[in-house]
């Protein structure tokens, strides 16, 4: 795995120096800086439960908006752009195993949202403090709500890295990617209906439930509660895309 | 449920190809097979091509092509554009894989220990491509860890590469900021950075002014000593220069191998032209049998009978030179010679000869064949061997570019 933590590196420094990078920190901390500054002030004027403060913050816009939008831009340039450029060809004949490519890229895509979400984790923290809420806030369901976002955001980003695989235009991947976490967050109802009698079926039941990425947070997640078959459900999809994607490098050899 | 679907399906593929897949540098030895160097005596063969086909759909790039290259040596690898020059080069690399045929780069198949093959080559594409907001230093110190140079000698590797490719002065500055010529050699030591025994420089000069051109050639010149060198080009003067050895490519096939001199000396007539005191016609006699001249070639240019002048000018068979003799016969004739010049090929002359002036005359002689026989072709209206385009050589592959 030296390659891979090598691209991790390399991509983690591209990102770093990326304006598009520093745009959309910029966006989310404004936007949600915004919306969890209104939170406090709701908290503190009507005197709400302050150990509800952590699962409040996901229920806010930026939360999704975020799920929506970050993971097509930030995966977008991983391979389209590499195949625009033409470096595609010295990666790809570097003394380096495919896969670690397409590993080093999704942990590098991976960290770089962590990374995003990171300051949140010091504003509930701050929560705690006597001075300000002196909140008594239980870091367990903080941690779950905080792993089942890792683990959308890792699903949304391999499905990101696969789709960028496939072209060398960065706009359709990160059009692509949209459109794929919009039907993961909000898809859900649309199936719903257009299945019709099928939604009675076992298999089209189990996969509409995995899909409902908003109710499985809300429900399960943001409340402490970890349901293995999800975890498994996302890391499988995971798992699958990275897949997908070094399939679809390695086919480039294969033809 | 659906999970245990998806990751049983996920293992079921991959588990498998990663286990099956060939790694272990134990299994060939480098350069355990020798080939004919340049300097004649047997070296270690670092890169072996049999009978290598490259199709894309119906196009066939690269048709059957072989060579070797022995350690130590500076390849030439020539050919118009579309010749087919990076398509073989990108085999080699492991970035195309080959429809048949054998490629090996130090021993190991690049097709079944593609790791292997790209752990000892050093790769400058045509079109240098590198990430533009990264500075020089920080691009090749990424490339030398991708290549598993590590620790502090990562630091010597890159330093000595950037040595080597003269651009110590730019090592600060962003990728995206230097000028074509300076992102060449960023690639060039790129290629050089883990110090492979094999280089594999896809026009290294393109797009670049006369100083730089110098400058990497004789940065190519002075790796020789290190690094077999398959150096790719369409500009004959640089080969020429750099190479011990040319291999020439046209239209997918392997036209001409072998050292650049001894190439051209041997394959093309020179033009041998004498101006004497004397009439045309003993001048021809005296010339037709000389050994070497090919007499279907000589041809009177000036005969004045009043100044007592003529000129001629004839082919000589490749690597004769009559001059000594012509010189002897006329004296013995008595003949005051005004001008005696034997006028050698040039590189660019065989070049010219065996790719698009091979691909000339074929047409010509197709043409000509055409006109003197038309009921033929009349009679061959359908048969498909009969409807392809006429400057489609049949000893040439079909489609091949």
């Amino acid at each position: 795995m030296r390659g891979a933590v090598t691209t991790l590196k390399k991509e983690l420094l591209s990102y770093a120096v990326s304006p598009v990078s520093w745009i959309i920190a910029f966006l989310f901390y404004l936007i949600r800086g915004s919306e969890v500054s209104n939170l406090v002030y709701y908290f503190a004027t009507f005197r709400a439960d302050v150990n509800q403060f952590p699962a409040a913050t996901y229920g806010v816009n930026s939360t999704f908006n975020m799920v929506l939008l970050v993971p097509g831009i930030v995966t977008m340039r991983c391979f389209a752009e590499e195949r625009r450029s033409g470096s595609i060809e010295t990666l790809m004949t570097a003394p380096l195993r495919d896969s670690e490519v397409v590993i080093g890229k999704w942990l590098a895509a991976t960290v770089f949202f962590g990374l995003l979400w990171l300051p949140s984790v010091v504003l509930l923290h701050l929560m705690e403090y006597p001075d300000y809420f002196n909140a008594d806030i239980a870091f367990g369901p903080v941690f779950s709500a905080y792993l089942g976002m890792f683990l959308l955001s890792g699903f949304l980003l391999a499905f990101g890295c696969f789709a960028s695989s496939l072209t060398d235009n960065v706009l359709l991947a990160a059009i692509v990617t949209i459109l794929f976490s919009g039907a993961m967050v909000n898809g859900r109802s649309i199936l719903m209906q257009a299945l019709g009698d099928w939604r009675d079926n076992y298999y089209a039941r189990e996969l509409l439930a995995k899909m409902d990425v908003q109710g499985n947070f809300s429900n399960w997640f943001a409340r402490g509660l970890i349901d293995t078959s999800q975890v498994a459900f996302y890391l499988g999809g995971i798992g699958f895309f990275l897949f997908l994607t070094w399939t679809s490098l390695t086919s480039r050899r294969l033809a | 449920m659906l999970a245990f679907v998806v990751s049983a399906t996920t293992l079921v593929y991959a588990v498998p190809r990663v286990l099956v897949r060939p790694r272990g540098l134990s299994c060939v030895a480098v350069g355990s097979v020798t080939c004919k160097g340049s300097l004649g005596y047997r070296v270690p063969t670092m890169i072996r091509v049999v009978d290598l086909t490259k199709r894309f759909g119906p196009t066939i790039a690269v048709d059957k092509v072989s060579f070797e290259i022995g350690r130590g040596e500076v390849v030439g690898f020539l050919g118009p554009n579309g010749a087919g020059k990076t398509t073989t080069i990108r085999v080699l690399t492991g970035y195309h894989p080959a429809t048949s045929g054998l490629a090996e780069v130090a021993g190991f198949d690049v097709q079944k220990h593609s790791l292997d093959v790209r752990k000892h080559i050093g790769y400058l594409p045509q079109e240098v491509p590198i990430y533009p907001d990264l500075r020089v230093v920080e691009y090749l110190r990424y490339r030398a860890e991708l290549k598993g140079v590590r620790g502090k000698e990562r630091k010597l590797a890159v330093s000595r590469a950037m040595s080597k490719a003269g651009i110590e002065d730019v090592q600060r500055k962003l990728v995206g900021q230097v000028s074509h010529g300076y992102r060449q050699r960023v690639g060039l030591a790129d290629a050089l950075v883990a110090n492979p025994p094999i280089l594999v420089l896809d026009e290294p000069t393109s797009g670049l002014d006369p100083n730089q051109r110098r400058r990497i050639k004789q940065v190519v010149r002075e790796l020789a000593a290190e690094h077999t060198v398959l150096f790719s080009s369409h500009i004959l003067g640089e080969v020429q220069d750099v190479s011990s050895r040319v291999i020439v490519i046209h239209r997918g096939t392997i036209r001409a191998d072998g050292e650049p001199d001894q190439l051209v000396q041997q394959s093309t007539r020179a033009l041998l032209s004498v101006t004497a005191r004397c009439a045309g016609a003993l001048l021809r006699e005296i010339v037709a049998v000389l050994p070497g001249v090919v007499v279907e070639t000589i041809a009177i240019t000036a005969d004045e009978p009043e100044g007592g002048m003529a000129s001629l000018s004839c082919h000589v068979e490749p690597g004769a030179d009559p001059t000594l003799a012509l010189g002897a016969r006329l004296q013995a004739a008595a003949v005051a010679v005004q001008e005696l010049k034997l006028e050698l090929p040039t590189l660019e002359e065989y070049f010219y000869s065996i790719t698009d002036g091979l691909d000339h005359r074929a047409e010509q002689a197709e043409q000509a064949e055409q006109a003197e026989d038309p009921e033929p072709q009349m009679a061959a209206v359908g048969d498909p061997a009969a409807d392809a385009p006429m400057n489609e050589d049949p000893q040439l592959p079909k489609g091949a570019q």
